[in-house]
């Protein structure tokens, strides 16, 4: 718990190893709070990533020095963990399922997949991969919002933007996202198709 | 970032904004100017916007998906905070002014301490330190909009909710009495109280109920672990805890929130009611409190819900909605029989009683009270916490209760409910018929028959038209009444009385709530002296109470008589005396018939209205002298003595006059009345001096009154309508009295209007 403290306010003074160590901490605080939360709640409801977050926040910040600009770094760092812990996960499930990618897909089978929530997941990320190459501040946004729950004002306050850019930046993203999911789609059917082929 | 995206960005965001499609196309047209392959990708961003929001979708719940299964490693010490039995670290510290002395409970929302507060009181409190990650200063604030609401509640089954604030880990925690209760129904079965005692009980938590809803507050969150039952002197006293809370806590329900909603701050759907569950959490009054308390008595008497908890949580979030909107609970005696032998035993023993016996008990009324509670529709629930606890009183007196086994009306009502969509469908039959009316010109132009067919056609959309157009209308008059009730519950009269002033009729069928709603608003304003808009409010009541099928006399009409002269509307008062003396004119209730006659000989009727009036005044006689000496016969007089000293018999007028006076009564609006009555049947008998002194007191009196100013005042001294009554008599008497010699006014037929 300490060490988050530490951690965040090193980042408040401005050190920017600081950020990259916090990372790790909060990924590691986050799974196992999901663990603990589904060991303890089995009712079969759905776990949202963003309480996980918040819930996380309250846990993990330790008990001093907590203020609304610690929260913002901390939110960050978690939103990223979030992304980072999911993504790992869908791609752990999608290897098993495709026998570790080996196997030849039929175009029919893509298909299918492609509406699995496992392959939406890891479309997205990879869009938001792309977006992050086009235009950052727009994919930081979307991460913020997406993985780490934040509403408009506090990312705005997060990334030092104003409320109406953030809701503007947001609304283009999702436009963006779903044009580059679409362009990877068209992209992996026509390698598919090319395996297919050969 | 690309300029190209930059630029992409901003036209599609600004292209997004315009609603109308042709100043966007003009708009697409001159930013891509010579710009093809910008204009085809903002317009593929323009036209995949909802494909975009799907997506995003399907990716939020895929990841919930993803989060749900993740692997379980060993749990650390710091995820153990909220298991069991861990020791709890918090205990010695201080939250805000608190310090915490020992834990009390956990529930689904946070854990509950005991604490001890030294300033500015020392004094021990339950402090509940909410426990799950939310935006606290918003709930803080929520909390704070409500504190007025809650500081105003007061009542013995009420506890009270003293503080809030955010610990300095930034949750949010509520200070509340401190409790020191069982849940209600723990309670009950521990000390096997039968079906009266547990309805007893029950009856004190629809009073606490009550209270807050007058005072503004609706709970939200009633269920078993919210009512503690503690001991007061020996006797057990249920006490309503958290209220505020969950309006602090929940917020809006959105999707995205709703299982967050359900998990950790609901605790469970079992007693949400259906509004509550769907998506806009925003439209719950108190009626939804009123779904709860059903739920509630449910349980107490069955030791069950209506709907399964754990069949419901797994159902989902639309399947909690579905079941709440749809599904028909079974009644209270149905689900018993359903028990296993063990189980329905048990619960019998826990209610002192066997199953043979309890299923019959709860058979009839109890299930009809619980049925009637836990409606669908709100509009067909109790409408509020009292009407509830009247009908248990009235069961528990062996009365019969409102929420009765359906009649023939009942079930003709439920069909019409059934065949809502048909009913709603007017317009598309009128649609049709319009179409037909068309077709059959097309046809048969030159036929005869095609005339024919015309004509009933086009009289058979008119007619459905109109149906159709009357029953909205009275479905939107019945929306603003209910609402302009809770108005009045909440002390806002200025706008209750403005929605009421936009009800148009047709009116719906009159509910007490409605009517309590016009009536307390019409002497709201008459008690300001807005004559007009009281006025105005009354009529409307008139008419509300035109359509109870008893046809009852209320001493609304006496108010409305009242405030019509006083706002200077006498052609309508006119209107409103002949309207209810037809309306009236055969009653043989003696006390009907005395209102009536108040109310419509406090001008002066002209000789046919006198004459239509004959068989009131023959009734108000025959009842006044069946009296004898009661008490009550002082108001009986008043009737009496004005119809006979209108139709002339001013010797009879000055007998029923005397006969209820007396000397030591100077301070009643009846009493001033009838010396009013006397002094000028006795000027008409040509006695000036005796006149004028019976005027002088009667005058003394209505003058002591008014000073104190207006006030609605009570039976035994009279309402305010009665002594506007009395006042707008005196005005008759000093203009008769001291401009009118005695000679001059002794002619016995009436003077005319």
């Amino acid at each position: 718990m300490n060490e988050i403290t530490l951690m965040l306010e090193a980042i408040k003074r401005g050190e920017k190893q600081a950020s990259e160590q916090l990372l790790p901490l909060v990924y590691d605080k986050l799974r196992n709070l999901a663990a603990a939360r589904m060991a303890q709640e089995n009712s079969g409801q759905t776990l949202q990533p963003t309480a996980l977050v918040h819930e996380a926040w309250l846990q993990l910040a330790g008990d001093g020095s907590r203020s609304w600009q610690n929260r913002a770094h901390f939110f960050g760092a978690a939103a990223d963990a979030m992304r980072r812990i999911l993504i790992d996960k869908a791609r752990r499930k999608s290897r098993l399922k495709h026998g570790g990618g080996q196997s030849r897909l039929d175009i029919d089978d893509l298909e299918i997949a492609a509406t699995t929530p496992n392959e939406d997941a890891l479309r997205i990320d990879e869009a938001l991969e792309k977006l992050e190459q086009e235009d950052p501040e727009q994919a930081r946004i979307v991460v913020l919002k997406f993985f780490g729950g934040l509403t408009n004002e506090e990312v705005a306050e997060n990334l030092g933007l104003s409320e109406r850019t953030v809701y503007r930046q947001w609304v283009c993203a999702k436009a963006r996202l779903f044009r580059l999911v679409r362009l990877l789609e068209k992209n992996d059917q026509g390698q598919q198709s090319s395996v297919k082929n050969a | 970032m690309s300029a190209t995206k930059q630029l992409e960005d901003a036209i599609f965001f600004t292209a997004l904004h315009m609603t109308d499609p042709e100043q966007r196309r003009v708009f697409l047209d001159q930013a891509c100017l010579g710009n093809p392959a910008l204009r085809s990708v903002v317009e593929e961003m323009i036209s995949t916007q909802t494909d975009a929001e799907d997506l995003l979708e399907r990716g939020r719940s895929a990841f919930s998906l993803l989060s749900d299964e993740l692997p379980l490693p060993a749990l650390e010490n710091d995820a153990a905070e909220d298991g069991s039995g861990a020791v709890d670290e918090r205990i010695g510290t201080k939250v805000g002014p608190y310090k915490l002395l020992q834990k009390l409970g956990e529930g689904g929302c946070g854990v509950v301490y005991m604490a001890e507060q030294e300033k500015p009181v020392r004094r021990r409190v339950a402090v509940k330190v909410i426990k799950l990650g939310m935006d606290t200063k918003n709930v803080i604030a929520r909390f704070e909009a409500e504190r007025q609401a809650l500081a105003l509640m007061d009542h013995p089954n009420i506890a009270r909710v003293l503080d809030a604030g955010a610990t300095e880990t930034g949750r949010p925690y509520f200070v509340m009495e401190l409790v020191r209760g069982v849940k209600i129904t723990e309670y009950c079965d521990e000390n096997k109280f039968d079906t009266r005692q547990r309805l007893e009980l029950f009856i004190q938590v629809c009073h606490a109920l009550q209270h807050a809803h007058q005072k503004g507050v609706i709970h939200r969150d009633i269920k078993p672990s919210n009512i503690l039952v503690t001991h007061h002197d020996g006797v057990p006293v249920p006490k309503v805890i958290d209220f505020g809370i969950a309006k602090a806590i929940e917020g809006k329900l959105t999707e995205q929130t709703l299982f967050t909603a359900y998990e950790q701050f609901i605790g469970t759907p079992a007693y949400m009611s259906p509004e509550q569950a769907e998506y806009s959490g925003l439209d719950v009054d108190t009626r939804s409190d009123i779904y709860s308390l059903g739920v509630l008595l449910y349980e107490l008497l069955t030791g069950k819900t209506p709907f399964d908890q754990k069949e419901m949580m797994q159902s989902g979030v639309e399947g909690v909605r579905r079941t709440l909107r749809e599904r028909e609970p079974q009644r209270p005696s149905g689900i018993l029989t359903t028990l296993h032998g063990t189980e329905l035993t048990a619960t019998a023993a826990h209610r002192h009683s066997d199953p043979p016996k309890l299923i019959s008990l709860l058979k009839g009324d109890l299930d009809w009270i619980v049925m009637k509670s836990l409606e669908k529709d709100r509009t067909r629930r109790y409408e509020t916490a009292n009407g509830l606890l009247m009908d248990v009183q009235r069961y528990l007196n062996n009365e019969p209760v409102v929420a009765r086994p359906p009649s023939r009306r009942y079930r003709f009502q439920k069909l019409v409910r059934r065949n809502k969509i048909v009913f709603t469908a007017g317009g598309l039959v009128v649609l049709s018929l319009l179409v037909g009316l068309g077709l059959s010109t097309w046809l048969f132009i030159r036929e005869r028959e095609a005339h024919h067919a015309q004509m009933i056609l086009r009289e058979k959309a008119e007619s459905a038209e109109q149906r159709a157009e009357r029953s909205e209308q009275r479905a939107e008059a019945r929306e603003k009444i209910n609402q302009a009730a809770i108005y009045v519950h909440q002390g806002k009269f200025d706008d209750a009385s403005t929605l009421l002033g936009d009800v148009k009729s047709p009116l719906p069928k009159p509910s007490y709530d409605g009517v309590l709603a016009y009536r307390t608003v019409g002497e709201w304003l008459a008690l300001q002296g807005r004559w007009d808009e009281s006025a105005q409010r009354y009529l409307g009541l008139m008419e509300i109470d035109k359509l109870d099928p008893w046809g009852a006399v209320t001493l609304d009409y006496q108010a409305c008589g009242v405030v019509l002269l006083e706002s200077g509307q006498l052609r309508k008062y006119d209107a409103f005396c002949r309207a209810t003396v037809d309306s009236f004119a055969t009653t043989t209730n003696g006390d009907a018939a005395g209102r009536v006659l108040k109310t419509c000989l406090l001008l002066p009727p002209d000789a046919n209205l006198l004459r239509r009036m004959q068989a009131l005044g023959d009734a108000a006689e025959k009842f006044f002298r069946s009296l004898g000496s009661q008490p009550l016969w002082t108001w009986s007089a008043v009737p009496v003595g004005l119809w006979q000293y209108r139709t002339g018999n001013y010797d009879k007028a000055i007998e029923s006059c005397r006969r209820c006076l007396s000397e030591k009564d100077k301070t009643t609006a009846q009493s001033a009345t009838l010396r009013l009555i006397l002094a000028m049947s006795v000027h008409q008998n040509g006695d000036a001096a005796a006149a004028r002194a019976q005027l002088a007191q009667a005058k003394e009196a209505i003058d002591a009154w008014f000073k104190k100013g207006i006030e609605s005042g009570n039976d035994s001294n009279g309402h305010w309508y009665d002594w506007i009554f009395a006042r707008q008599l005196l005005r008759e008497a000093m203009a008769l009295i001291e401009t009118v010699p005695p000679s001059a006014a002794s002619p016995a037929a009436p003077p005319a209007k």
